[in-house]
């Protein structure tokens, strides 16, 4: 990947939060062309006879030989130990808005520093940053930038929030988790948008360390995963427990693709599972699906799909349900589930008419679950 | 209309030769005797016709052929780099022009670790990787069926003929790895495809054009062959041998090279790769497809020693 290209479309993930932080991002860092990878010693990994090792960061538990490198492309057995080449090496860099993420329960309006570095656990046919996911951290572009030069980063341009993104954060753990703790000893908060496709061990020990986690749950079959995701369901759905059980906020995204997840008996299934599981106070967002990397024969998601799906999400009684990639729509809006009345008004990303006060509807006083200040 | 596509595949020749007294002193091989074995090979290819003719049968004067090596498991279980360059300079005898042959892998790093001395002198045989300065990888994804990747601009564009010149070894997932699986190298993401025994995806990415429309030769370099274990180097399993499979069929190449492994497992006393569940199955969808014979029945082995 050239750097026009590079810029092209990683840079492009920063346009809708204004050019000026396209901008702010260029003049900051010096990509590095070189591979320059960084190697250090991996964690949740087993040593096995003859240099062999087995990682336990995620549900593939990839088995390597020496000089063989994970299903993820960031992680390589070297001589019988397991590094990953991407602690501090960040291939992509951005200044966003929250709810680009979209966290719409957590700090509205906060200006959010996010990072990821190349590489994925899974290989989602519909990936829409594939160029720098679904990629070897040799063949992308990328910077040192380690912790505490996020951390400073971030407080020098006001941003209360790091954000772990983009490609997915699971396969960059070290990073993120060494980051983190710097950050929360900053007073900054730590958000992770994630597939969730990792094991109960390193989910726990990432939970203290962040502030909120957003699930991206790409459907409620295990042969959707197989076939689109080339992953597995199941694990997602323990992580999202887990994470539900603990003090750490939770979203979800569920991207709606035409004719392959958004059957309404699956979407109705997805919906009742996850209020028996994370209650009805979590925020479940139904994302427009755009034609994309392998999956370019679909169209994008009709808007009755997303809004029969919000209406079965809602009849099946989870409280906050959004309809994202759909600027303008009304299900981009809060509303107060015991007066109906608007409580926070959106537009893509920006913020209109606030009615919370104290995390509190302005009109009736329900308490609105999130993180709000 | 697969299997009619079968039906009508000629029976496929795959030429085994041995050798006697390769390996000399100090891990050096016997040059003479290499080229006697590609000498012997390509005559074996074509009903006996001359060497040269041979080359020219397969390649047009001024064809830019790539070598594809396998150097990814370092210096002891790497396409060995004497063995490249004799064919490359070889080759030159038959009349290609050394500047139109280009031994290639992933990376520089990986071919030097391998051993390999990288050059790209013009009118010089090359020796280098994808990431080159100039080389690289296409932007645009090239899709087939399970694959989505993109090409190095070496396979792609640079080369307009290949030789898959692999190292035989056992693989822990595939079952083998050899000609098939070593164009895994000529795409920006092959760790993205080793579920389910690599199966379908070894097959699949083989069918992409600039895989299909320029492969013209399998050479497998069985000198040293992994037959447990691989694909990483264990000594314990690593067996040194004097063996060279050459064919045009890169299904009946990779099927012969698999029977070898089986046999070296057997004397070790190791069980068949279908009992341990990682039969090669790509060979046979590679069959499937029509990409070349697989079942034993359709291939014509011939063995010849030196």
């Amino acid at each position: 990947m050239d750097r026009r290209h590079f810029i092209k479309t990683t840079g492009g993930l920063s346009l809708t939060a204004g050019s000026g932080l396209l901008n702010t991002c260029s003049r900051l860092y010096a990509f590095d062309t070189s591979a320059n990878l960084s190697r250090k010693e991996a964690r949740y990994y087993k040593k096995h006879p003859d240099r062999e090792i087995e990682c336990l960061l995620c549900p593939r538990f990839c088995k390597l030989g020496d000089r063989e490198r994970g299903y993820c492309g960031v992680r390589e057995n070297i001589d019988g130990t397991y590094y990953t080449f991407v602690y501090g090496k960040a291939c992509a860099v951005h200044l966003d808005p929250i709810e680009k993420k979209p966290f719409f329960h957590f700090l509205p309006q906060s200006r959010t520093l996010s990072l990821a570095t190349a590489g994925c656990n899974v290989n989602c046919k519909f990936c829409q940053n594939w160029e720098i996911s679904q990629v070897r951290p040799e063949q992308v572009e990328h910077q040192d930038f380690p912790p505490h030069q996020v951390v400073l980063t971030a407080q020098k341009y006001d941003s209360p929030i790091i954000a772990y993104t983009y490609t997915e954060p699971i396969v960059f753990f070290e990073y993120m988790i060494d980051t983190s703790i710097e950050a929360q000893k900053a007073g900054l908060r730590n958000v992770v948008v994630t597939g969730g496709h990792i094991n109960p061990e390193p989910l726990q020990d990432l939970l203290p360390a962040v502030d909120a986690i957003k699930i991206d749950l790409k459907a409620f079959s295990e042969l959707f995963y197989t076939e689109y995701v080339r992953g597995k369901l199941q694990p997602v759905l323990d992580a999202i427990k887990i994470i539900a059980q603990s003090s750490v906020w939770l979203e979800i995204v569920y991207l709606v693709i035409p004719s392959l997840n958004d059957s309404p008996e699956e979407i109705r299934q997805m919906s009742r599972w996850l209020k028996q599981t994370a209650g009805k106070d979590v925020p479940l967002h139904f994302s427009r699906f755009y034609p994309m990397y392998l999956l370019k024969n679909l169209p994008p998601t009709p808007t009755s799909t997303l809004e029969r799906c919000h209406r079965i999400a809602r009849e099946e009684g989870l409280h906050y349900v959004y309809i994202g990639n759909i600027p303008g729509h009304k299900a981009e809006n809060t509303y107060c589930p015991q007066c109906q009345k608007l409580l926070i008004q959106r537009t893509g990303y920006s913020i209109g008419e606030k009615n919370l006060e104290e995390g509190r509807c302005k009109y009736c006083g329900q308490p609105i679950p999130g993180i709000w200040k | 209309m697969v299997l009619g596509k079968l039906n009508k595949m000629a029976q496929s020749r795959v030429v085994v030769i041995h050798g006697r007294g390769v390996h000399i002193s100090n891990g050096q091989i016997d040059e003479t005797k290499i080229i006697h074995m590609f000498q012997r090979g390509f005559q074996h290819l074509k009903n006996g016709i001359s060497p040269s003719d041979c080359i020219r049968s397969l390649f047009h004067s001024d064809e830019h052929i790539g070598l594809k090596v396998n150097t990814l498991g370092g210096p002891k279980i790497s396409t060995n780099p004497t063995i490249s360059l004799l064919l490359a300079h070889w080759l030159t005898k038959g009349g290609l022009k050394p500047g139109n042959l280009l031994i290639w892998d992933r990376s520089n790093a990986e071919l030097r670790q391998a051993g390999y001395r990288l050059t790209d002198n013009p009118g010089d045989i090359q020796i280098f990787g994808t990431d080159k300065p100039g080389a690289g990888y296409e932007n645009a994804l090239t899709v087939n069926q399970s694959i989505g990747s993109r090409f190095s601009r070496i396979q792609s564009r640079s080369i307009s003929a290949s030789i898959s010149l692999a190292i035989l070894k056992d693989h822990g997932l595939a079952g083998i790895t050899a000609g098939m699986k070593n164009y895994f190298g000529a795409i920006h993401n092959p760790n993205k495809y080793h579920d389910f025994n690599c199966n379908p995806f070894i097959a699949d990415l083989f069918e992409t054009p600039p895989i299909l429309q320029k492969h013209k030769l399998t050479i497998l370099d069985g000198l040293n062959i992994q037959f447990h274990r691989g694909p990483s180097f264990h000594a314990k399993w690593n067996q040194k041998e004097e063996i060279f499979i050459f064919s045009t069929d890169p299904v009946a190449a990779d099927a012969t090279g698999w029977r070898l492994i089986e046999k070296l497992r057997a004397s070790a006393g190791l069980p068949t790769l279908k009992e341990e569940k990682r039969e090669p199955a790509y060979l046979f969808t590679a069959e499937r497809k029509g990409l070349g014979r697989a079942n034993l029945k359709y291939i014509e082995v011939i063995e010849d020693e030196i």
